[in-house]
């Protein structure tokens, strides 16, 4: 059976320059995906290509990218627009993107239903107060009828989630879903996407820079450097045994709590992301990487390291960082 | 005993914000009756939800902010009243978000230079001779010092944040939220240098932040606040190991560490959001408390000495 979505070499330029450089993933109907990488590395603008909402002068081009077993590199504007918010989802990095500050909760989140689904609107407004409520947000009469600016950060988020479950989405793209909120509210949010997954067999790409979470929620784990996946594995595999230079001065940044040792320094990744120019060719990561040789600077292919294990460098099997 | 960098004494601060023609103003209780002292040299982390006070705290201490009432005390001299100038060569904030606290049309070393150009008295060579120290300090360049905030990653501004809260040589920094607006790697990255510079030059800090991983590595102490109280206030190990407040407790279970398998916790918080304007009775945290018990609705708890710190709570008591 094919994959819910399934994107493979993915590239997106904007003019001059490459922001996706041929990016391949797969969401399985009922995992979740967790894509991280530094500012900048073309997590949003992977996402933004998938549902079409690439800025003005965004240029996208796959070699595969299907949702639910259909093509839908050549789907116009009104076919993308049926699908989203429909069949396939998005939470976006910014609230205020999807929210439009002149309408009131309840008016944007049955417009919705009213919209894909032809959903008359009484029955609209109960999916409404249903989900809310799901969300954990007590009082969601009040809350339909305010405007998103009356709302704080942590409650805009939850409005923001519970509009995209409105159709019952079976793909949902998530972009930096909790980052403005507290940890204790994290928390509550993660439980509840992942008590719908398990509900619904939601499929999540889940795109974060917090390693914490990628860790308790990802199934699976694509590490992105300058525009490429550079690392793949099930999250177990990819936290048990990082094999992409990248991946693992990632892991040793992140102070872990209970064994972190004050006065001694914490691992860190020499130097900035570079800029890559176009038709770059080789791993963009080599002049940050201690085992960098002449091969690095030559087209580097994707390889089997593990189990359902890839990456996307050219040191062999037992090298250590 | 050697006077402590800092010492607050009942400190408080209130807001009254407008919500419109008719409505009764909203008082916030932002900070009330706050009371520490951080002893020279040592870190005292700050940690708590968004909202509850941190930031408040520290624009008081650094007194870009006047109390409603309390004192601050900084190297044992009283905030109120104190010339700027002086001041300012006591203690320097160095803030989260390093794109908006830098002047962007000014160049970076013309930046890092300004707080001793407002010293007045100090001449071109010696501000010269003071930003090449600070720009090294720090690890930036000379040619980075030509340029523009504009040009340079988010880390590198951060690194320009500190600089220019160094060059001075103050005794004490605060800092809110250094580290939040950076990527991991770069994060890592400014908090090595920080420790760096605490070791090298003997600095305090008042360090604020939400990530209690990051607390955890860098506070000698640390207190919790929870709706602009400090709830519990121990010596960093000990707090880690063994937190006696249950809000504390549910901060610590809330941590996602990046380790596979464990799931996310429910740490049974509910979902009343707390509200500055409307403190609730007895301990402000009951309405979400999961040990909430018979007392804790009507009476206010007491502060409770412990071996290594302290603790607001009838279970402590
Ligand atoms: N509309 C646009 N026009 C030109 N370049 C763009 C545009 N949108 C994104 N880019 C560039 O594409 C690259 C990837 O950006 P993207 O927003 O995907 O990063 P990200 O991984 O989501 O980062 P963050 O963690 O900061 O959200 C960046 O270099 C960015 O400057
Ligand atoms: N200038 C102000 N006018 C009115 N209310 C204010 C003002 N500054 C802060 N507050 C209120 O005081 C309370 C404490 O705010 P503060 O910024 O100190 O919190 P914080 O702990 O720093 O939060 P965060 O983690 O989000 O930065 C909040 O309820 C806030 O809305
Ligand atoms: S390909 Fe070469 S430069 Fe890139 S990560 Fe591997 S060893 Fe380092
Ligand atoms: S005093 Fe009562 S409500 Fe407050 S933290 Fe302690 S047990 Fe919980
Ligand atoms: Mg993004
Ligand atoms: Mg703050």
């Amino acid at each position: 059976m094919s994959a819910l979505l399934d994107i493979e070499d993915l590239r997106v330029t904007f003019g001059g320059t490459a922001a996706v450089r041929g990016i391949s993933l797969t969401v399985e109907k009922g995992e979740t995906h967790c894509l991280v990488g530094e500012s900048g590395c073309g997590k949003s603008v992977t996402s933004l290509a998938v549902m079409g909402l690439l800025a003005k002068g965004g240029k996208r081009e796959a070699a595969r990218l299907s949702f639910a077993g259909e093509d839908i590199r050549e789907y116009n504007e009104k076919q993308m627009s049926r699908l989203r918010g429909d069949r396939m989802a998005m939470i976006f990095q910014e609230p205020m993107t999807s929210l439009n500050p002149a309408y009131t909760v309840g008016s944007q989140m049955t417009e919705v239903l009213r919209r894909h689904r032809g959903t008359p609107r009484a029955q609209a407004v109960d999916r409404a107060v249903e989900l809310l409520t799901r969300v954990g947000i007590t009082a969601p009469g009040l809350r339909l009828g305010q405007f998103p600016h009356q709302l704080s950060g942590g409650l805009r988020q939850r409005v923001m989630i519970a509009m995209a479950l409105m159709c019952d989405p079976e793909l949902l793209i998530a972009d930096e879903p909790t980052t403005a909120l507290d940890v204790t509210v994290q928390a509550q949010i993660l439980r509840l996407l992942a008590e719908l997954q398990k509900d619904l067999g939601l499929g999540i790409l889940l795109i974060t820079h917090d390693l914490g979470i990628v860790a308790r929620v990802a199934d699976r784990v694509s590490v992105m450097y300058a525009g490429k996946v550079v690392e793949s594995a099930p999250t177990a595999e990819l936290f048990r045994a990082p094999r992409h230079p990248y991946t693992r001065g990632l892991l040793s940044c992140v102070p872990v709590p209970g064994k972190v040792k004050r006065d001694e320094p914490l691992g860190s990744i020499p130097g900035v992301v570079p800029r890559i120019p176009p038709g770059f060719i080789g791993c963009a990561f080599r002049d940050r990487c201690g085992f960098a040789e002449a091969a690095c600077a030559a087209d580097i292919p994707r390889r089997n390291v593990g189990p359902a294990h890839e990456a996307l460098c050219i040191l062999p099997e037992g090298a250590r960082a | 005993m050697s006077v402590p960098a800092i010492e607050v004494r009942g400190l408080r601060r209130e807001f009254r914000a407008s919500q419109g023609l008719f409505a009764a103003p909203r008082r916030v209780i932002a900070v009330d009756d706050v009371n520490f002292s951080v002893p020279a040299g040592s870190v005292l982390g700050v940690v708590g939800e968004s909202g509850c006070g941190k930031t408040t705290l520290a624009r008081m201490i650094l007194g870009l902010m006047e109390p409603s009432a309390g004192e601050v005390l900084v190297d044992g001299k009283r905030l109120e009243g104190m010339d700027r100038r002086a001041r300012a060569r006591l203690i320097q904030p160095v803030f989260q978000d390093p794109f908006s606290s830098l002047n962007p049309r000014r160049r970076v070393r013309d930046i890092i230079a300004m707080p001793l150009v407002a010293q007045g008295d100090v001449t071109t060579s010696e501000v010269d001779r003071r930003v090449a120290e600070s720009l090294e300090r720090v690890g930036l360049s000379t040619e980075q010092g030509t340029r523009f905030p504009s040009q340079l990653s988010g880390g590198q501004r951060q690194r320009v944040a500190i600089a220019r809260a160094l060059v001075l040589r103050p005794r004490i920094v605060v800092c809110d939220e250094p580290t939040s607006a950076l990527d991991v790697s770069v994060q890592a990255q400014i908090l090595n240098l920080l420790a760096e510079l605490r070791r090298d030059l003997g600095l305090t800090y008042l360090f604020i932040s939400h990530n209690l991983a990051v607390v955890e590595h860098v506070a000698s102490e640390v207190a919790v606040m929870y709706l602009g109280r400090i709830v519990e206030k121990r010596e960093s190990e000990a707090l880690f190991r063994d937190p006696r407040h249950p809000y504390t407790r549910a901060l610590l279970d809330s941590v996602l560490t990046p380790e596979p398998g464990l799931g996310v916790p429910d740490v049974g918080l509910g979902d009343i959001m707390p509200d500055p304007a409307n403190i609730p009775s007895g301990c402000r945290f009951h309405p979400r408390c999961p040990a909430c018990f018979a007392p804790c609705a009507a009476t206010t708890p007491r502060l409770t000495t412990l071996e290594d710190g302290l603790v607001e709570c009838h279970l402590a008591g």
